[in-house]
């Protein structure tokens, strides 16, 4: 049980480094969201779930499944706010090829 | 439906509180009820909303995520930085709400596209290069949402 929350956790936080690389790299606003949603959707889920794994069925563990469904509900919507946000306000992505 | 909304909030305040004397319990029974008093009733959507349906979308949905968030790595992590932005837009016959917030945000959470704008039967997407939407465009994503809200088909 502990080596899968150690496997959960490693991954999760290869993840985070990746995102944070992506943010660094990436050219604009739309790329770099794609960053984010890489740390958001697979690096702290993953921490979080290796978390779970680790407390066993407890309280805690409720809890921790409540904010693993909170950050599924709500950071898609900040994203989507932020990237809607850079759109209408005239932002393009750099290389645009529209279909 | 009403009575199964409370007892799920009073479940909410039960994990969240951790304490369990008379006291505490009674003021989460009394807070949940007033909110699904006050609140207006449920949702249409909701009504054809599948538990079944739900429950085989979110292993699913996983899956895609992990895959393709393994293929945005590669792509940040590529030396050459091999990135294609582009924007599509993504004709769907989902109309409803419900349906339409699933999808934008099923998008939104896979690494690789973004919900730019939504609207009634169109989407705007931004994909972070051509393999990261080959899904989206085969209109998967939009039948398993739909089946989630078991669209029939003359809502078209």
């Amino acid at each position: 049980m502990t080596w899968l929350a150690i496997f959960l956790i490693v991954l999760g936080l290869f993840f985070l480094v990746v995102g944070s690389i992506g943010m660094l790299r990436l050219p604009d606003v739309f790329s770099r969201a794609h960053a984010l949603s890489l740390t958001d959707s697979l690096g702290a889920v993953l921490v979080l779930a290796g978390l779970a794994v680790y407390e066993g069925f407890s309280m805690n563990f409720l809890r921790i499944l409540v904010v693993l469904v909170l950050v599924y509900l709500l950071n898609p919507v900040i994203s989507h706010a932020t990237i809607r946000a850079a759109y209408r306000s005239g932002l393009r992505p750099t290389n645009k090829e529209s279909k | 439906m009403r009575f199964f909304a409370a007892f799920a909030l009073f479940v909410l305040w039960l994990v969240l509180s951790a304490s369990y004397n008379v006291l505490h319990m009674a003021t989460g029974a009394v807070v949940a009820s007033m909110v699904v008093w006050l609140s207006p009733t449920a949702a249409p959507h909701l009504r054809q909303f599948s538990w079944w349906a739900a429950l085989m979308y979110v292993p699913w949905l996983i899956v895609r995520i992990l895959k393709s968030g393994f293929h945005v790595s590669r792509l940040i992590l590529d030396p050459a930085l091999p990135i294609a932005p582009e924007l599509i837009q993504h004709k769907t016959k989902l109309s409803s709400d419900g349906e339409l917030v699933v999808l934008g945000n099923s998008i939104t959470l896979t690494p690789g596209t973004i919900t730019v704008e939504v609207a009634p039967g169109e989407l705007i997407v931004h994909a972070l290069d051509a393999p990261s939407c080959v899904e989206l465009k085969s209109g998967l994503f939009d039948e398993r949402v739909g089946r989630l809200f078991s669209v029939k088909e003359d809502q078209k």
